[in-house]
């Protein structure tokens, strides 16, 4: 018998008492017992039949999680046997493995920038979720990049709530600058654990630490010295720090919430690079009348020298100016400048004020028109300065578009008002895409 | 915003003549005591050479990223030098840029002892570059006890592992290219020894002129110079090559001789 549906409201399933005898999970061959065995623990404590209902929906769910199974279906019976109880029901989960080697190709977002992404993923290598697998992208600021990645979730200790994972990769991915005339290839291998912390607040955590080979070279001849000074390969060895506090309600056109994000490096464990650096991303969102949001983005970061540095790593430097930091100004163009040439700067901040509005006439394109939003902004900022003197702003208004529940498109409409004399600005329309705007 | 770049180059390629030697013409370089090699040796010594002989004003800088730097060449790749905003690498690329300025010696020869000459330049270059290489990434004891540590005592490990991999791989390709791989020692010495001979046969030429053409110094001086001068002092596990080198008097006093005019570095033993 299939889960029974609630035919009236007639029957009060919280009063209809009802005991858990036996839980089975088939479909079990290479996953180990011990994985799923917490499945059961809700289903235990179940003492009437709605509670039993919701349990067998949260187990279900917890299944799915464990990233074994590619589907899981729930049946409930009544227990039979010899030490079945009166009010006894045995429930069985059964589950479909993935099969042993799956693949997937597609595209992804980044910031300002598309990609092709192929993944060969073989999942449950080891029977407790473990996945090993190869991805390969292709994009149009970063080439041919390539990465090996064991996974291990530890869904299933003690520590389930908090959802912590491992991961270990190996990884060759070339970052191109264009506008500096530079790339470099970083070759080495990556070890992260991620996990949340409930203490009051849901925080997501995540520390990693990177040893890798990084090697500058420059994309075209005529490049200034200064660039050119810093050509060659370098072992960097890093430990990075993330934190993340987002309890808005959607990712892409929120309309309350908050979202904090920190991203803290410390490199100098060793190789012959040293510095550290600091992001900070935050975005506060108002509800206002009449479907309208008012929101509130920041963003700074910081390079610093340590007491190991020679001189600090140029593709380490932060580039202020585009269509998702300052709208209005082409990307990397406010801030500094060698031989006419944009590099990144040491410290940037940047901020803007949005007021969201849906589009006029939403009610009559109704699914549609969810899709789409106009904002009208104001974004300012500089670089290697913390002062409001000197600063670059720009305002505008534009038209967003949501892509996936992810990422969002926009075309702006900008008039710069403050630069600088070496700025390069885009009077007039701008298109971004990406998942993280200011 | 590329063909601008280019266009710019162009016109101030047509300036060059132009424009006087700058008094911050730098050469860049290894360092000197850890990490440079034999034949990279060979060639900055020979540019300095070079560039004394025209009395020509330039600064040196050590770096460890020389050679990553450099906007390449065909052999060694150093040194290069930066003369305002131009970058050229190599012996002949450097001193063909110095004559397009209308400083360099030789303009006193006419174009048959300038085509003599730059047939011995070509020969000289080619022959002993190949056999530094050779003897620095071929032989194994010359490889393990010198190559691998000098060029790899910049970088941190595991990057000098890697490092080193990926040059002697580059050394023993470009062998290949010019035919030198599956030569075995003897050959080797064989083909110096040839070329030292010719060498000295142009030196005995003129026996009362202490410069290959003439008493005034030309680019066969410079970088002859500046090959049997490194190969002569620096001190290998394999020492077939200053050996061979050492057989002919002639370009040993040519050395000293040069030595003695232009850097004063005084390492040759009588």
């Amino acid at each position: 018998m299939s889960t029974p549906k609630d035919p009236n409201s007639k029957y009060d399933l919280s009063k209809i008492s009802a005991r858990v005898d036996k839980v089975n999970v088939s479909g079990l061959q290479r996953t180990h017992d011990d994985y799923v065995m917490r499945a059961a623990d809700g289903l235990f404590k179940a003492s009437n039949f709605q509670e039993m209902m919701l349990e067998a929906m949260a187990a279900k769910s917890y299944l799915h999680e464990l990233g074994i199974f590619k589907d899981v279906s729930v049946h409930i019976d009544i227990s039979r046997g010899a030490d079945a109880t009166p009010q006894g029901y045995e429930v069985t989960l059964k589950g479909k493995e993935f099969t042993r080697i799956m693949g997937s190709a597609g595209t992804e977002i980044g910031q300002n920038e598309g990609s092709l992404r192929t993944e060969l993923t073989i999942p449950n290598i080891l029977g407790r979720g473990e996945s090993i697998s190869l991805q390969g992208s292709y994009s149009s600021t970063r080439a041919n990049d390539l990465q090996l990645k064991f996974w291990k979730p530890f869904f299933h200790t003690r520590f389930r709530e908090n959802r912590p994972e491992a991961s270990f990769s190996l990884f060759r991915q070339t970052d191109r600058y264009d506008i500096s005339s530079f790339q470099t290839t970083n070759l080495g291998y990556l070890l992260d654990f991620s996990a949340h912390t409930m203490l009051g607040v849901d925080l997501t955590h995540s520390l990693q630490y990177e040893n890798s080979i990084r090697d500058l070279s420059l994309l075209n001849k005529s490049v200034p010295f200064g660039i050119r000074d810093h050509c060659g390969p370098k072992l960097a060895s890093l430990v990075r720090y993330s934190l993340i506090f987002d309890n808005r309600d959607a990712s892409v056109f929120p309309t309350r919430g908050l979202l904090l994000k920190s991203v803290n490096e410390y490199c100098g464990l060793g190789g012959n690079v040293a510095y550290t650096s600091s992001t900070a991303h935050g975005e506060v969102n108002v509800p206002l009348f009449a479907g309208l949001v008012a929101q509130f983005c920041g963003r700074v970061g910081v390079v610093k020298e340590t007491k190991k540095t020679t001189v600090l790593p140029i593709s380490n430097l932060f580039y202020c100016g585009g269509p998702l930091t300052l709208r209005g100004f082409k990307y990397g163009s406010a801030g500094p400048v060698i031989d006419g040439t944009p590099i990144g700067a040491q410290t940037f901040w940047c901020t803007g004020a949005h007021l969201w509005t849906p589009l006029p006439f939403a009610g009559v394109f109704k699914g549609l028109a969810s899709h789409f939003r106009m904002h009208f902004f104001y974004n300012m900022g500089n670089s290697n300065s913390f002062s409001m003197e000197n600063m670059r702003s720009a305002y505008g208004i534009g038209l967003a578009v949501k892509l996936a529940e992810r990422a969002r498109i926009e075309l702006n409409y900008c008039v710069p008002l403050q630069k600088q004399a070496t700025d390069k600005v885009t009077n007039g329309f701008q298109f971004g895409i990406g998942y993280e705007f200011v | 915003m590329q063909t601008s770049q280019y266009l710019n180059q162009l016109h101030t390629a047509d300036k060059l003549s132009e424009e006087p030697w700058p008094e911050d013409a730098t050469l860049y370089q290894p360092f000197e005591a850890e990490q440079i090699l034999l034949p990279e040796s060979a060639s900055c010594l020979a540019v300095k050479a070079y560039l004394k002989m025209c009395n020509l004003p330039f600064g040196i800088r050590t770096c460890a990223n020389a050679e990553h730097m450099s906007p390449g060449g065909r052999m060694t790749k150093l040194p290069f030098i930066r003369a305002g905003a131009f970058l050229f690498a190599e012996f002949e690329p450097i001193v063909n840029f110095v004559e397009q300025k209308d400083m360099a010696i030789g303009s006193w020869q006419d174009e048959d002892e300038k085509a003599d000459m730059r047939t011995y330049v070509s020969l000289v270059e080619n022959i002993f570059t190949m056999a530094e290489l050779y003897v620095s990434f071929k032989n194994e004891r010359v490889y393990k006890e010198v190559t691998a540590p000098r060029n790899g005592a910049v970088y941190p490990w595991p990057l000098n592992v890697i490092q080193n991999y990926s040059k002697r791989r580059n050394a023993l390709r470009q062998l290949k290219v010019y035919q030198w791989h599956d030569l075995d020692i003897d050959q080797v010495i064989d083909k110096v020894a040839k070329c030292c001979e010719t060498l000295e046969y142009k030196l005995k030429e003129s026996p009362d002129t202490p410069f290959f053409f003439g008493d005034q110094p030309c680019e066969l001086d410079a970088i002859a110079f500046g090959h049997l001068f490194t190969i002569l002092t620096t001190r290998l596990p394999n020492m077939a090559l200053a050996q061979t080198v050492q057989k002919f008097g002639h370009l040993v006093s040519f050395c000293r001789f040069i030595d003695e005019k232009y850097f004063q570095m005084r390492c040759l033993q009588e």
